[in-house]
């Protein structure tokens, strides 16, 4: 499984997103607002999460912005994490 | 009503214009604080008599911490309430304008607040809009990691931090809840870091959706759970720490419960309402103590169905 479809699946099952399946999230869905509809909350839980699965920190606003927009530039962030 | 729409209307804004802090902050650096207390019972009773749209704002607290009052009754205490909070605040501006030695900081507390921060998980502090904040934040000189505060100052408030009147730096790393996911990412920094983050358990900053209805004062309040969440997520411990004026040139800060959120599972207030509660429990005591010293001059039961 690639890390979108395992971050769509942390996404549904561990953040409680009842209303969805994995596969009805798309690859450049906005994460917050109008998207998913998460939330603050959700966020700090989602950095846990990632660093749990993936063993990747977000360690700052700066790197969290850009990654915390979809679920294609929260796989991108990870995959670059993990080969740099 | 909904409660973004009472948000709106709701602010926390000093309703004195920039000339009357002006006339205080002269009162002080002439006659230090009793000249200032001298003006300030003047200026109370004119809030008190002719403004009732004021006095109104610190009624539905009155009504729930007086139940038996009578209309007279519940007018001394609006003028014994609104006398507090001016002198907290001209306290405030003391210690800004002569300095932090004008007054005296008991802390009840200190080594288990020592022992929360040995942990190494970060501390979050949750406090309320009573007694004297910024007097509670000065007695944690003692605290060796940085200590970032959660706070929202609404545009154009003319009422100044005790730190500004001196101009120095803000001695904190200030959170603002209107950034980028509600400061949260900034928060759970903080948190990772070991370091202390000092939010306000008993208003409301963000989205409704954040809040858990517990039970404060007979009725219904809704408060926010964020710093709950961040506590189940992180693992960091919850100190509730209160302040209150003691005497003229005193205030006491108190360790009032330490409470731990294990890993919480769901996104609903509903999970963490029992841990919000503690909180509430602790507020309550703090104003069966200390009834003037409680500052939320708005309807906190407003969208309490069950009143």
């Amino acid at each position: 499984m690639d890390i979108k479809e395992q971050l769509k699946k942390i996404l549904v099952e561990e953040l409680n997103l009842e209303d969805l399946t994995p596969e009805e999230i798309t690859d450049d869905m906005a994460l917050f607002g109008e998207g998913l509809g998460l939330d603050s909350l959700d966020a700090v839980e989602l950095v846990v999460l990632v660093q749990k699965h993936f063993g990747v920190e977000i360690k700052d606003m700066e790197e969290g912005r850009p990654a915390l927009q979809t679920v294609a530039t929260l796989a991108a962030f990870i995959e670059k994490k993990r080969q740099g | 009503m909904s409660p973004n729409e009472s948000q709106r209307r709701w602010s926390s804004r000093s309703i004195g214009s920039k000339l009357q802090h002006g006339i205080f902050y002269f009162l002080i650096r002439q006659g230090g604080r009793r000249a200032a207390y001298a003006l300030l019972h003047g200026v109370v009773l004119y809030y008190v008599l002719l403004r009732p749209d004021q006095r109104r704002k610190g009624e539905p607290y009155l009504r729930r911490r007086f139940p038996g009052a009578s209309g007279r009754q519940r007018f001394w205490h609006s003028y014994r309430m609104i006398l507090d909070l001016g002198k907290v605040l001209v306290d405030r501006a003391v210690v800004g304008i002569l300095g932090p030695d004008q007054m005296q900081v008991k802390l009840r507390g200190r080594e288990e607040l020592l022992d929360l921060l040995a942990e190494r998980r970060g501390l979050i502090l949750i406090g309320a809009h009573v007694g004297c904040w910024q007097a509670a934040m000065s007695a944690l000189g003692f605290v060796e990691v940085p200590v970032n505060l959660l706070m929202q100052r609404e545009d154009g408030d003319i009422d100044r931090h005790y730190f500004e009147h001196a101009g120095r730096e803000c001695p904190y790393h200030i959170i603002d809840p209107r950034g980028f996911l509600g400061g949260s990412l900034e928060m759970l920094d903080v948190l990772k870091r070991g370091e202390v983050l000092s939010v306000m358990g008993d208003r409301l900053l963000g989205s409704d959706k954040n809040a858990a209805a517990v039970d404060f004062l007979g009725g219904l309040v809704r408060l926010p759970f964020s710093a709950y969440k961040l506590a189940a997520t992180t693992g960091a411990p919850i100190a509730v720490l209160f302040s209150a004026k003691t005497g003229p040139a005193s205030y006491e800060l108190e360790l009032a419960k330490v409470i731990r959120v294990p890993a919480v599972a769901g996104r609903s207030g509903a999970a963490f309402a029992p841990y919000v509660a503690e909180f509430a429990a602790a507020l309550e005591k703090f104003t069966r103590e200390h009834p003037y010293q409680f500052f939320n001059f708005f309807d906190m039961w407003q969208n309490d169905e069950t009143k």
